[in-house]
């Protein structure tokens, strides 16, 4: 059976208007992006590549163009259904892991499942932090774990809401190179058992020739290629 | 329980939202417990100042009191008295002597008591009752033109009434212009059987009411509109009266004291709110990208915003009211009587404040909180989008209304809130200069002096707020200190020890030598003499006052009865000359007498004197101090015009406690002269004095206290990028010295400036406060502008060095991840 596209993009444009004029930093993006596949959008820094994650995942608003995850039309709706659909089908983790340093490791975990009203929240947090091998951190706080372990709730946290889609920022790019290697192994086995789709974008080539698919970002304009 | 509530616990354990609700709080608490002790002390005022009245209200009248004012007020749950007061001739011994007697029910007097004495010319103590049916009290001079004593019989119309005691002082009389007549007081229940009131006598008839002041209040409002000409009602404290300034003095600068709490308040609460937004940014971004709608953020923060209104409300009224019960148990002790229970329903006001706070304060920051995209996430040096303007202006006008919603008026807060505004000019350029000033005067980053200095530049926006913050509580806390000196000096100044505290008036020229010989015997200081004549004005520029005012309504004081006139040679104590020449042939006239006539110099008015008309210019206008305790006149004539009419002569004497009972003896030689004894008025106004003096300096360091909080506050906002810095200097090897200097330096500069221009604020806002609010004289206050830089370097420095010891202490690398 032929899978589903997660993601469909045409033509998408996304201009910002600075000190010095407008700036276009992408130009015309197509792209689609399969369900359960992994896509690794790679850059130099400056290339829009973080720009593009931030519209895929409806963080921000495109210019022009269009963009679909799943059946829903992204660019048309307003942040309140943009958020609807983020709670519905995506999941994040991040390069400063941004977990709320007021609350627990647990309670961080617990958040989209709460948020969806969810109140098997705190039961379903302690399986997935027992997963990344957190059990014993449940109550500790951001500032006394450390960056790995961080990550390792982010990363909990990310897959809580039962995502569809997880778009990754540089995820390993705070972590020394041993806890690199730690978060992206939980990364990609949880992406497998769930079936997640997974967009990241990275600087690391070798963590991008996991992915599935390569694309690069250059200029704002992307091109598929192997590495 | 819902996900408000369980992110509002995981908030409050974080301390974010307690330090809004502490803000609140002391919002809250702040305003209450002032709120509250003012109402207390305008209670107590209104206590004591009833003592003078014998009652809270009093409604006089030339007619019979009519029954139904009677019945509306034991309707109203209040206790009322009546009195009845006549001149009439009373009879004794073939002697026959013209008096004012009153007859009075046996309630009376609702407030103060009788000063009687069993003694003819004692000084009397204090008696509560009546005089029993068939009884009367007179007083010394009555009986000693009568030549009766205690058991002695007289006649009042068809009634025999017994002498049963002498009658020093009526509750209700101390404050009522000179009696001519002798007093005396006799029980209502006689007052029928005399037969001496009929149709045509001219009587004055009382009505005195005392009770809860909410009743009195619906009384008033019941009554006022049936009073008719002929009828007043008073109150205890009246405008212009001496009781009725000093205590409107302390109540303005109550209110003063109470707005600034305001104002600090409101300072306090944007800062918390400030900061919770600050704190909150990333925090409502990420819960976006989890998928939290901007709906779910609006209903989250305005539920944990209700709930934070609630319970910091109940705590700030609750800390409201013990720290007003801790400031009048503080102040018991000093106090001639207790203070009355607060009324609950002074609570309002810090509910009120509470609630204008977080609407205007908190409300706007938090809706643009939740409209941060949640692309900030993926961009961490991403702002927020503020419109800074709006959100100040908001704040202004909230600021504003909350302190004329707490001063029921609008200049006080105008004032406040020009002065606030120029201050933030003037910070706003001056810091600006100063800063970019202290960062070109120095380079590099070897010294601790260079690193702070730079530091004031480098932060320009938020240090510049943060001056502004430190300036208008160091503005609000000198125009306090200048206000309660000012006005203490001032009160002091008014009532010195002996200060005349007995008029002699109804005095004949031929008896002037004689008292003076007598009395400087006894060693009582001698005082000027001034005649007394007494007249009428009739025309004023060719216009009849009685075709002026056909009714009587609205008449002004200078037309509407028979006025006191004089000569003098020369403009006498308390008195000022405003315009004119005191010596030309014309009138002298009081300038707020003549300002209520509509009087200017060059117009003329013309006085029926003794049947006689006398046409006069004005030719001066004098200012009257009327707390001189110096006998003072609205009018003022040339001698060559009243020399030919037979005049008495009245004077002021200080008379001290201990020659009292000689003084009177002596004046019991001279029995067709009054005695008006004023001491009671004057010590009850230094008892009031003394007190407001108190309750001033003790309001003062609570507000203090709420100031130096604040600024706790202001210093705790921008702490985390001054320790982010200071542990950043530390992990580059400098010395805790050097980062304590350059932390000294930054805050010290912006102690020094803030303070420095606050004096020039405070300099600024007294005058308008002086000129406007409290009607007095400007003057200069050297002392502010050493205050100012004084305290701001000291307090700042000191509050700043302690809110920042951390750095010092804890390892840097701790430091650096706790604020990462």
């Amino acid at each position: 059976m032929a899978r589903k596209t997660a993601i469909k993009v045409a033509n998408l444009t996304h201009t910002v208007t600075s000190n010095t004029g407008d700036l276009t930093i992408l130009k015309g993006i197509n792209m689609e992006i399969l369900e359960s596949e992994s896509v690794a959008i790679v850059g130099s820094s400056g290339s829009g590549k973080s720009t593009l994650l931030g519209l895929l995942a409806g963080l921000d608003v495109n210019t022009s163009g269009d963009i679909h995850l799943y059946d829903e039309h992204f660019s048309s709706q307003t942040e309140e259904t943009r958020a609807l659909i983020r709670g519905q089908y995506v999941g994040f983790v991040f390069q400063s892991f941004h977990l709320l340093p007021s609350l627990q490791a647990i309670e961080n975990v617990m958040l989209p499942a709460e948020l969806k009203g969810d109140k098997q929240a705190r039961q379903k947090a302690e399986v997935l932090l027992e997963k990344v091998g957190l059990s014993h951190r449940l109550t500790h706080y951001p500032n006394q774990l450390s960056g790995g372990e961080q990550q390792r709730v982010a990363i909990a946290r990310a897959f809580a809401s039962n995502p569809k889609i997880l778009f990754a920022d540089e995820p390993t790019g705070n972590l020394d190179e041993e806890n690199g290697k730690l978060i992206v192994e939980l990364l990609f086995d949880l992406n497998r058992s769930q079936g997640t789709t997974l967009v990241m974008v990275t600087h690391d080539n070798g963590l991008a020739k996991m992915c599935d698919r390569q694309l690069v970002m250059s200029s704002g304009q992307l091109t598929e290629q192997s590495l | 329980m819902s996900f408000t509530f369980r992110l509002m616990l995981r908030d409050i354990r974080s301390g974010d939202l307690l330090t809004l609700l502490l803000a609140l709080v002391i919002s809250v608490g702040t305003v209450t417990s002032i709120g509250l002790f003012i109402d207390r002390l305008q209670l107590s005022f209104e206590q004591e100042s009833a003592n003078l009245l014998a009652a809270d209200r009093l409604v006089r009248s030339d007619d019979a009191i009519d029954t139904s004012w009677i019945e509306q007020a034991s309707k109203q749950d209040l206790q009322f008295a009546e009195r009845t007061s006549f001149t009439t001739m009373m009879f004794a011994n073939n002697a026959l002597q013209l008096s004012q007697l009153s007859a009075v029910t046996d309630d009376y007097p609702l407030k103060g008591a009788y000063l009687v004495d069993e003694a003819l010319f004692g000084t009397g103590q204090a008696f509560t009752g009546t005089p029993e049916p068939g009884t009367v009290w007179v007083s010394s001079r009555l009986a000693s033109l009568l030549n009766i004593t205690l058991g002695d019989a007289v006649e009042v119309g068809d009634v025999t009434l017994t002498v049963s005691k002498f009658l020093v002082r009526d509750p209700g009389s101390t404050t009522s212009s000179f009696a001519i007549s002798p007093r005396a007081v006799m029980n209502m229940a006689d007052l029928a059987a005399t037969n001496v009131i009929i149709p045509g006598s001219r009587v004055r008839y009382s009505l005195l009411l005392a009770g809860d002041r909410e009743n009195l209040t619906q009384y008033e409002e019941w009554l006022l509109p049936q009073l008719q000409e002929g009828q007043r009602w008073r109150t205890p404290t009246q405008k212009g009266d001496r009781i009725g300034d000093t205590i409107g003095r302390a109540e303005s600068f109550l209110l003063l004291a109470g707005t600034l709490a305001v104002v600090m308040s409101g300072v306090a609460m944007a800062l918390a709110s400030a900061r919770f937004v600050k704190r909150h940014l990333m925090q409502v971004a990420i819960l976006k990208t989890l998928g939290a709608t901007p709906a779910l953020l609006g209903k989250v923060f305005l539920q944990q915003l209700v709930a934070l209104f609630i319970v910091g409300a109940l705590v700030g009224l609750g800390t409201g009211w013990l720290i007003q019960e801790a400031i009048a148990s503080l102040l018991s002790s000093l106090m001639s009587t207790a203070l009355p229970a607060p009324s609950v329903s002074s609570l309002w006001l810090g509910t009120a404040t509470g609630l204008i706070s977080m609407l205007v304060f908190c409300l706007p920051l938090m809706s643009h909180l939740i409209k941060i995209s949640p692309l900030s996430v993926l961009q961490p040096n991403a702002k927020i989008e503020f419109n800074g303007v709006v959100i100040y202006i908001i704040g202004f006008i909230g600021m504003y209304a909350l302190m004329c919603l707490y001063t029921k008026g609008f200049l006080l807060p105008s004032i406040m809130t020009i002065a606030i505004a120029g201050i933030a000019l003037l910070v706003a350029s001056i810091g600006w200069i100063a800063f970019k000033l202290g960062r070109s005067l120095t380079s590099g980053a070897t010294s601790g002096w260079q690193i702070g200095l730079a530091s004031l530049y480098r932060r320009l926006v938020p240090n510049l707020f943060q001056l502004l913050v430190f300036t208008l509580i160091i503005m609000l806390t000198l125009i306090l200190v200048g206000v309660k000196s000012s006005l203490i000096a001032d009160w002091q100044q008014q009532l010195p020890e002996d200060a005349p505290n007995h008029y002699l008036f109804n005095v004949q020229a031929n008896q002037i030598e004689s008292i003076n010989e007598k009395t400087q015997a006894l060693g009582v200081e001698q005082s000027d003499w001034f005649p007394m004549v007494r007249g009428r004005v009739v025309v004023a520029n060719d216009v009849t006052i009685e075709s002026m005012y056909p009714d009587g309504r609205g008449e002004p004081e200078l037309y509407d009865r028979e006025l006191n006139l004089t000569w003098s040679d020369s403009i006498g104590e308390g008195n000022e000359l405003v315009e004119g020449d005191f010596s030309a042939e014309g009138l002298s006239v009081e300038q707020r007498a003549a300002t209520e006539a509509g009087l200017e110099m060059g117009d003329v008015l013309t006085l029926n004197i003794g049947g006689n008309r006398v046409t006069l210019p004005i030719t001066s206008i004098r200012k009257v101090d009327w707390g001189s305790m110096q006998p003072n006149f609205y009018l003022i004539l040339p001698k060559s015009v009243l020399e030919d009419y037979p005049a008495n002569f009245v004077s002021s004497w200080y008379v001290s406690d201990s020659n009292a009972q000689n003084f009177y003896q002596t004046m019991a030689n001279f029995p067709t002269v009054s005695i008006l004894n004023v001491g009671d008025v004057l010590e009850q106004v230094q008892t009031i004095i003394g007190q407001l003096s108190k309750a001033i300096q003790l309001v003062l360091l609570c507000i203090l206290s709420a100031g130096a909080l604040v600024l706790l506050a202001s210093v705790r906002s921008t702490l985390e990028e001054r320790l982010e810095e200071g542990a950043l200097l530390r992990v580059l090897g400098a010395r805790g010295a050097l980062v304590r200097q350059a932390l000294l330096v930054e805050f010290g500069a912006l102690g020094f400036f803030a303070g420095l221009i606050a004096a020039v604020g405070a300099e600024a806002c007294l005058y308008g406060l002086q000129v406007f609010v409290f009607k007095a004289e400007a003057n200069f206050h050297p002392l502010l502008w050493l205050l100012g830089p004084g305290i701001g370097v000291m307090v700042i420095t000191t509050i700043g060095l302690v809110a920042s010891r951390t750095v010092l202490k804890v390892p840097p690398m701790l430091l650096l991840r706790d604020l990462s």
